[in-house]
């Protein structure tokens, strides 16, 4: 039975059924949630603001692609300018941050980088002295993570020694392509940490996931179906574990009872109707704006501050990973339009802290493509070099051909992801005049990069620029901080012990509505500074594991 | 002037003749620039006001101007001109670009970085993570 039936065949509840659980969110989080509690017997309803993809619509194997995917298929929902997304009031941030709405989340737009948190991610303050540590190890997790690889289909190679022993990876690693080499050898030549890409795309056929063929398009959707999403990896089986799937249903409040119990949720449908959503458990899988932002907008006049945040910590502590990258270009060819685009080697050769180098914890370093020749002539968007002191002739005549030739299959990218300690001003709250399409209050994003941040990215441009040189660059450009790199939202429902300083305790649950969940990566204490999903599910899946087990302890309304 | 000589008089000038490189208006017509406008709708006012006025001044001035007063019209029109020309068939040829294009590989084939040694020595370089049990 295809995907589209079994959708239409879970019809939506009846007015005043009221179900187990309500989950709200259909991305990596929501969608892990979903099909272990239906596999469970549990009745779920997902509420999702987004639609199904349609494979067609990414262009990918079209030659219009750099033209269509810099407006449809942008990360930024303010220059994508859908009904389906929320905008984002970025007036007070450094860096935008970056999502989509839909059947995957996300994940639709991701790169597929698939990376584990080290050890030390979950004990900062034992460790260096900073931020808190997790309530749980590592090696609590670590068994989730690879029942989450094998659901996802990833793609690696096992026995890195930057982390501990694990066993292999579903797939063999992707081919690694010229791009991936040079990376390594300049990473070779400094004596430095490199290991080809782990990716959330299985090199041969897994489920409806079909082989990678390296077109190189992961970050506008992938037109071949072979880089994972859920709507592929996880809905399928929940549909036939009989979960139920609203799309375009945005939900606007968390209702709750006198006793301060959550009793589910109000949502505005693709009629612009409001439904009530009645159920005993209610999860937030909204993502790490879009969970606060919910928070914020519910709770009445019982709770003007919002719902689940006596500690006053709701939206607090955002984290989004300041970015920086380096585009080196070299004399013989490296086929850069080539995929698979997300990693084709990593390094974790600075991701530890060393102190002596003027700041704590550390970065991850990813290698990829560089892409067709719109992008890599810099010459688009031209608005940003409106700029005193740019020139746009330096882009456009002889130059836009001679940067093309230098660069044009030619060039690599490293990207290099700072971890971000987290900071009580940088936060997500409510705008006071930005609205989404169905009239509710836009997030707004209070963010500064800060200064260990700033050390940590300047820190290891140099050492990556000695690196890319080392390998024979003969050009490079460098981003620093890039403000379109709000990948990774992480950070503003915190998990702890302590109800007065946290929102969730280490499963999911809000100290203030027991029956209230949140797990997506806003209950994370820190945010490491690897790419966040592979982590993300991996706690969903922790959490929901612990939900159906304690379900007959369960406080409901 | 016509709006699409204004727009090719705008265009030779970002994109010239150069080295083995033909200029914009030796490879493209107007009609594939009305078709990269029809898969970016949103470009299309911005575009129009780029186009409005004759360059009179000549086509460096004329996008220096719009640059600096209006860079929606500037990034509409940029926008359309680099796509439009990369996504000319000659073009790609010139520049050794097949598109996108699908690769089939062996996922089993052994990669050349177990066999020349490389990973081999960030193997021989030892563990990077610090343990963590105890704390
Ligand atoms: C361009 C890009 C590249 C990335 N690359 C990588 C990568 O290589 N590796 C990696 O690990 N991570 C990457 N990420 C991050 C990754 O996509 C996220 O970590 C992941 O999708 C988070 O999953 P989630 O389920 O918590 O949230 P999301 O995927 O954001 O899903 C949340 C869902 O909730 C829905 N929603 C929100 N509010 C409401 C509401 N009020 N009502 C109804 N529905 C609502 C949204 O529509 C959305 O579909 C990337 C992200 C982007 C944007
Ligand atoms: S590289 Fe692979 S996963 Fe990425 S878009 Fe191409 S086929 Fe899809």
């Amino acid at each position: 039975m295809t995907v589209e039936i079994l959708a239409q065949r879970n019809a939506r509840p009846g007015r005043d059924e009221e179900v187990d659980v309500v989950i709200v969110g259909a991305g990596p989080s929501g969608s892990v949630a979903a099909l272990h509690l239906a596999r469970a017997g549990i009745s779920v309803v997902v509420l999702e603001q987004g639609e199904w993809p349609d494979y067609d619509d990414y262009t990918g194997a079209r030659p219009e692609h750099e033209l269509v995917s810099t407006k449809l298929w942008h990360p930024n929902p303010n220059v994508r300018d859908s009904p389906n997304d929320y905008p984002v009031d970025t007036s007070t941030t450094d860096i935008n941050p970056l999502m989509f709405a839909g059947v995957g989340g996300s994940a639709t737009l991701y790169g597929a980088q698939w990376m584990h948190f080290l050890p030390s991610d979950f004990r900062v303050r034992s460790m260096d002295g900073v931020a808190e540590d997790w309530p749980f190890t590592y090696e609590d997790l670590l068994p989730y993570q690879l029942e989450i690889e094998r659901e996802v289909g990833v793609s690696g190679l096992s026995g890195d020694p930057a982390f501990p022993p694990r066993g292999a990876y579903p797939f063999p690693a992707l081919p690694m392509g010229s791009v991936g080499l040079r990376g390594a050898l300049g990473m070779e030549k400094m004596g430095w940490h490199w290991w080809p890409g782990s990716n959330a795309i299985p090199s041969e056929k897994f489920g409806e996931l079909n082989p990678c063929v390296r077109r190189g398009t992961c970050l506008t959707g992938c037109p071949e179906g072979a880089k994972s999403t859920t709507d592929r990896s996880h809905w399928p089986l929940a549909l036939k574990a009989g979960a139920r799937l609203i799309t375009r249903a945005r939900v606007k409040e968390v209702e709750t009872n006198d006793q301060g119990l959550a009793t589910g949720v109000v949502y505005i449908d693709a009629n612009g109707r409001e439904r009530r959503q009645r159920a005993k458990v209610v999860i937030l899988c909204a993502n790490g704006v879009g969970t606060p932002r919910l928070l914020l907008m519910s709770g009445g006049s019982r709770n003007p501050h919002g719902l689940a945040n006596s500690s006053g910590m709701v939206g607090k502590r955002l984290m989004m990973h300041p970015f920086a990258s380096v585009l080196a270009s070299y004399e013989d060819p490296l086929d850069s339009w080539r995929g698979p685009f997300g990693q084709q080697v990593y390094s974790l050769e600075f991701y530890e802290t060393d102190e002596s180098r003027g700041f704590v914890r550390g970065s991850k370093w990813n290698c990829m493509p560089s892409g067709g020749p719109v992008g890599v002539s810099g010459a688009t968007g031209s608005k940003v070099y409106v700029a005193e002191e740019g020139r746009f002739q330096d882009f456009w005549g002889a130059n836009l051909h001679e940067n093309v030739a230098r660069r044009f299959g030619h060039s690599l990218i490293w990207g290099i992801v700072g971890e971000d300690l987290p900071e009580e001003s940088n936060q997500v709250v409510l705008s006071k005049d930005l609205v989404d399409s169905d009239g509710l209050p836009a997030p707004q994003i209070v963010y500064k990069v800060n200064e260990n941040s700033n050390r940590l990215l300047q820190f290891n441009i140099d050492r990556c620029l000695e690196s890319v040189r080392a390998a024979g660059a003969i050009e490079t450009l460098v981003s620093t901080p890039v403000r379109e790199s709000g990948w990774h939202l992480i950070g503003t429902t915190v998990m702890g012990g302590d109800p007065k300083r946290s929102v969730v305790d280490q499963w999911g649950a809000c100290h203030d509505v027991p029956n209230l969940y949140v797990m997506d990566a806003s209950t994370f204490p820190t945010s490491g500074a690897t790419n966040p999903t592979a982590t993300i599910m991996a706690v969903a899946l922790r959490n929901t594991h612990r939900m159906i087990a304690e379900r007959r302890n369960q406080k409901v309304a | 002037m016509a709006k699409e000589q204004v727009f090719f008089a705008l265009a030779d000038f970002l994109i010239p003749a150069h080295g083995k490189m033909p200029k914009f208006s030796d490879v493209c017509a107007y009609a594939d620039v009305e078709k990269s406008l029809d898969f970016r709708i949103d470009l299309k006012e911005g575009f129009a006001r780029a186009i409005a006025t004759d360059p009179s001044t000549g086509a460096e001035a004329h996008l220096e101007k719009i640059n600096k007063q209006d860079g929606e019209a500037f990034s509409a029109i940029t926008t359309i001109a680099i796509a439009t020309y990369y996504m000319n068939p000659r073009v790609r040829e010139l520049i050794g670009y097949p598109g996108q294009e699908n690769v089939q590989y062996d996922s089993k084939a052994t990669q050349i970085y177990l066999t020349n040694g490389s990973l081999g020595h960030v193997i021989a370089r030892g563990r990077k993570y610090r343990p963590t049990p105890g704390l």
